[in-house]
């Protein structure tokens, strides 16, 4: 059973083509890296594996199980969860009040009405272990607008580790950081352990070549490659790619 | 900012219980000093500060800004007094939850329709819906008395002989109701549920990929804002004594909204405050300027969407922070 | 009971008026993405600006226009000196022509009185010719030839010019429009004033059929978001489906089902809601 896989994903925006049969296959703790070009379909692939975009055609499983049709919020539950590429937190909440929000996402006691959140105190302790870890603990109690960015970054991370995910799709997760959180940011990501199967966005190739095991190369919404770091870097196509948008963008 | 959220870390902040003290002694005690037409004004805040709050638990909390909340207030107020003047029914408590019960019935079908657009759609459908409701009061004559108005002069009957039913009576059941009705409501904002219509209204997608299904929670919001307008709606027939279709309309949505972006949607008692200061107000304007009083309205309204950002109460509660935590930092 | 083809024409006629009623809110809902409330009151001030012009000089058009100018001007102070300051904030800018609603409409309250207004058509579009075996009044017809030659207008500003095409990608996606170097603030205030001038407009030449008085400004509103909703937004040919739809049923619903005629608007709203929530010519879901 493959933690991830997709068959034959094609989505369509309007007369435009976004997304070209797109198939690939992801192991059980696997960490995998999807490569390509500004506007390769790499955020709108995500976009499609988490269900805020249906697919024109196409197939896709999450443990065996077909999620094609399934709601976001329904493949949450089965233990798939996303951080995104643009900071999309609760801006005028607390970070504590993000986190336990983050928790409570899977548990039956979200719906709840008359106690308050407040006397949850497992979703505490817990909100706690996770924010320690990333030492925003002593930021709790502070509106997510008023940390810096850095800090938004690793809370985004930090929410989609929240649920317990089996697959976390993490989108650009160290878009925007300085060197130095970036050094922080890989080191956090080679904690997760191999029960949760990470999937990343990334330009970085520190991080690309640092962290995953295999990579899938996009371009213009089709796969043009897949394989393991070395292959990867062998491959002349990819080069290509690279070097034409290095030309166009340069 | 929010300072709604949970945080357990906070001083504990003593001296905002303490302040209840001076409320709650008003509210119990100067009533009873008070003349009787006083005392109606009181009980007319009260009233419209439960149906304004129930306003904000869409608004404010969930981002759902409804023009059409009167539609339950005036649903549940209709349907009381049409049981008690049509059907002879007399007992407050056969009455009054009829009134809530249609009110939720209402809005599990109004929900359901509005809900199908957001954002600035919805102030749209809430209005249209509101005034459809407006337009069966005025032509179903024979159940309304369409804009004749629908007259009930009994007072609330609740089966308890001993209770007396001279003017204070009244008030103090007001605000019974009334006192519940917040704390029921404060509790809701403060629990899971209540967190996570803040969430929604910070970022649907983001909530959605935490795995809330976003459009439960939402209907849930308009269904209990719905039940709380029609508590306030209820007593709202029995203080009015005469309901009409304007009670339901657009007039009384837009109102009501007014209280509560006055008061501040930001902060928990800013719409009772809204609804306190609007009540309280109208008062002298009608005796001096009864003509004008829309014109006062509108403008402060106005000053207060441009300028007091969150309202009355957002920029009172700064100031009484900045006061307070100066004074504690020494 | 009249023939079928006079109902048709008086829902059509009918169905003009809510077009040109609706089609300033549409203009700025469409573009900007905020909801005027204020429409009404921007719809009666046509009309009453648009009476004292006339009294003066006498002509008909000229007073139309003019009291679209002077609610456009009106709509030009309010987006400059109110709006503007709520830069990005849509809630709270629908939230304050909320304020403006009680603040005009009470003002024309105090100027103008309670009272009703309603004209004579003009004497170049007065009286009445035959259709078939009745008479049908002119004015109506001119109403529709009006409604289209607004329509018509408003489509070729939409589609046809260069300030149509920074308004429609605007509307998608403001950041890159104002990354072209457009400047967002300008186009704001020029489609609010236009939404204001059309609105003023409808209100005067809408006066020998629709009388006008401080108390329908939620009526008015209202009409427009019956047809905007079941139009949908952003175009003026969804705005223009919209209004003949319920111009139509309206006018056959009166004519063959007297009781429930009031609601048939309501009911194909809901309709439109339940199916197609983005209305009929709105954006696919």
């Amino acid at each position: 059973m493959q933690a991830l896989s997709v068959k034959g994903l094609c989505l369509d925006f309007g007369g435009l083509r976004a997304l070209w049969d797109v198939s690939f296959d992801i192991h059980i703790g696997e960490r995998v890296a999807i490569i390509g070009p500004n506007g390769a379909g790499k955020t709108t692939l995500f976009n499609v594996l988490n269900g805020q975009l249906k697919a024109t055609a196409g197939r896709v499983s999450l443990f065996g199980q077909d999620i094609t049709r399934l709601t976001t919020y329904e493949r949450v539950h089965l233990g798939m969860s996303r951080s995104f590429q643009l900071t999309t937190l609760f801006l005028n909440l607390t970070v504590l009040d993000n986190t336990l929000l983050a928790f409570q996402g899977i548990l039956p006691s979200r719906f709840q009405l008359l106690k308050p959140l407040s006397s949850y105190r497992s979703l505490y302790h817990k909100a706690r272990e996770l924010l320690g870890s990333m030492a925003l603990w002593e930021k709790r109690n502070e509106p997510v607008t008023t940390i810096s960015y850095g800090e938004q970054r690793k809370l985004e991370i930090a929410l989609a580790l929240a649920s317990r995910p089996k697959l976390l799709l993490l989108d650009e997760p160290n878009c925007g950081l300085t060197a130095s959180e970036n050094t922080e940011m890989i080191a956090q990501l080679r904690k997760l352990g191999t029960e949760i199967t990470v999937i990343l966005v990334a330009h970085d190739m520190d991080l690309v070549f640092g962290f995953a095991e295999k990579i899938i190369v996009f371009h213009y919404g089709k796969i043009i490659s897949q394989g393991t770091c070395d292959e990867i870097r062998r491959d002349e196509r990819v080069k290509e790619v690279y070097m034409r948008s290095q030309e166009t963008s340069g | 900012m929010n300072p709604e959220t949970t945080s357990w870390d906070r001083p504990p902040g003593r001296l905002r219980y303490v302040a209840w003290v001076p409320v709650a002694l008003f509210f119990l005690f100067v009533p009873l000093f008070l003349p009787v037409y006083l005392q109606g004004i009181l009980t007319k805040a009260l009233i419209f500060a439960v149906f304004a709050t129930s306003l904000n638990l869409l608004a404010g909390y969930t981002g759902l800004f409804s023009l059409g909340h009167a539609a339950f207030f005036g649903l549940a107020a209709y349907t009381s007094s049409i049981l008690v003047v049509h059907y002879g029914l007399k007992s407050f408590w056969l009455v009054a939850p009829a009134g809530v019960f249609m009110a939720v019935l209402f809005a599990c079908m109004f929900g359901f329709i509005a809900l199908r657009v957001s954002g600035t759609n919805f102030f749209l459908v809430t209005l249209a819906l509101g005034e459809l409701l407006y337009s069966v009061a005025i032509k179903w004559k024979s159940m309304t008395g369409g804009t004749n108005g629908l007259v009930n002069t009994s007072a609330p009957n609740l089966g308890l002989s001993w209770l007396p039913v001279d003017p204070p009576f009244f008030y103090y059941l007001v605000l019974g109701v009334s006192a519940m009705s917040l704390l029921c409501l404060y509790f809701v904002t403060r629990s899971p549920l209540g967190v996570a219509l803040q969430g929604i209204r910070e970022s649907e997608p983001r909530m959605r990929a935490l795995g809330y299904n976003t459009w439960l929670f939402k209907y849930l919001a308009f269904i209990i804002a719905s039940a709380f307008a029609g508590v306030a709606g209820v007593l709202f027939a029995y203080h009015s004594r005469v309901l009409v279709p304007m009670h339901l309309g657009v007039t009384t949505s837009t109102l009501v909204m007014l209280m509560v972006i006055i008061g501040s949607d930001r902060v928990f008692l800013g719409p009772a405050v809204g609804a306190m200061v609007i009540i309280l107000l109208e008062h002298p304007s009608s005796l001096y300027t009864p003509e004008r009083w829309p014109l006062i309205l509108g403008s402060i309204f106005v000053i207060a969407v441009m300028f007091l950002r969150g309202g009355i109460s957002s920029f009172l509660e700064k100031t009484w922070e900045k006061a307070f935590y100066a004074s504690a930092k020494r | 009971m009249e023939s079928l083809s006079i109902n048709v024409l008086n829902g059509i006629a009918f169905g003009m008026i809510l077009f040109l009623i609706a089609s300033g809110l549409s203009v700025i809902y469409g573009f900007m993405g905020v909801l005027n409330l204020a429409h009404g009151v921007f719809y009666i001030l046509g009309a009453y600006f648009g009476l004292i012009v006339r009294r003066h000089e006498g002509s008909f058009v000229l007073a139309a226009l003019a009291g679209g100018l002077a609610v456009g001007l009106l709509g030009l102070v309010l987006e400059r000196v109110f709006l503007s300051l709520l830069h990005k904030r849509i809630n709270e800018q629908v939230l304050l022509t909320l304020g403006f609603v009680y603040i005009f409409s009470n003002i024309v309250r105090w100027v103008w009185g309670p009272y009703a207004k309603l004209i004579d058509p003009p004497a170049f579009a007065s009286g009445t010719i035959p259709i078939g075996s009745a008479s049908y009044p002119l004015y109506r017809l001119v109403i529709i030839l009006m409604g289209l030659a607004v329509a018509a207008g408003l489509w070729l500003l939409n589609n046809k010019t260069r300030a149509g095409s920074i308004l429609r990608a605007g509307m998608d996606d403001r950041e890159m429009t104002v990354g072209l170097g457009v400047n967002y603030g300008l186009v704001a205030t020029v489609v609010f004033v236009l939404g204001a001038f059309v609105g003023g407009f409808a209100g005067f030449i809408g006066l020998p059929i629709v009388a006008v008085h401080p108390g329908i400004v939620f009526d008015i509103l209202l009409l427009s978001l019956i047809v905007i909703i079941v139009g949908g937004v952003g175009r003026i040919e969804g705005v223009l489906l919209g209004s003949m739809i319920i111009g139509l049923i309206d006018s056959l619903g009166r004519a063959y089902f007297p009781e429930f005629a009031y609601f048939t608007m309501y009911i194909a709203m809901i309709i439109i809601l339940l199916v197609k929530p983005t209305g009929l010519l709105g954006r696919a879901l």
